[in-house]
């Protein structure tokens, strides 16, 4: 999971290493993502969260779809 | 999970924020007063679970998400200390699971370019227009996170 300038960067970077794309995320989309994941990660309390409600966090900030399921 | 578990890795977190690095399985047990050996199967069992991440064929943390104690391209200041995060998704992270400010410098994957960004009370206010790319699908991500 890496940052990059642009799509003409990620294209590039794709194409030099001969990798498919996977999923481009705005770094704006990602901060959400990146705050409500780790959030809870020191509270003295933690518990493992289920699969489900991973997916439920990843659904909050609009990514969806296959690419996304954390179920096999 | 196992209460001892829930111990040990809370243990480990802790001393993060605390001292900037994970506690030695020597370290964790004397905190602990137990065994040398507890602590190090509290620790795979843990690293099973997706709670820890251990260097290969060790006991030595590589990550306690989103803290990485590898290097890596991504730098975060945050709460008075320079951290490393594992990945992009970690590096906004790191601001978020210490409830702070942040400033993430990073590359970019494909020049390597210096990359700033900028976490404000949660927003990013800087380096917004940048781009994070996931090559892996989310459930093939543990299959090895080191890449991943």
């Amino acid at each position: 999971m890496v940052f990059l300038r642009s799509e003409e960067h990620l294209e590039r970077w794709l194409g030099a290493n001969g990798w498919e794309p996977g999923a481009t995320v705005p770094a704006r989309q990602m901060n959400e993502l990146a705050r409500t994941w780790w959030w809870s990660r020191l509270d003295p309390g933690w518990q493992p969260r289920t699969a489900e409600q991973s997916q439920a966090l990843l659904d909050v900030v609009g990514l969806t779809g296959e690419f996304w399921s954390l179920q096999a | 999970m196992d209460p001892f578990d829930l111990d040990v890795r809370r243990h480990v977190y802790f001393s993060v924020v605390a001292n900037g690095r994970p506690p030695s399985t020597e370290d964790a047990a004397a905190a602990f007063d137990a065994p040398k050996d507890d602590i190090a199967d509290a620790y795979r069992r843990l690293h099973d679970a997706h709670a820890l991440v251990l260097f290969p064929d060790t006991t030595d943390v590589w990550m306690a998400n989103p803290f990485c104690f590898a290097p890596t391209p991504h730098r975060v200041r945050a709460g008075g200390r320079t951290w490393t995060g594992t990945c992009c998704w970690d590096a906004l992270g790191i601001p978020g699971a210490l409830h702070a400010d942040g400033d993430v410098e990073t590359e970019c994957a494909c020049c390597g370019e210096r990359l700033e960004l900028t976490v404000r009370e949660g927003e990013l206010v800087a380096g917004a227009d940048l781009l994070c790319h996931v090559l892996v699908p989310a459930r093939r991500w543990w299959d090895d996170i080191g890449f991943t």
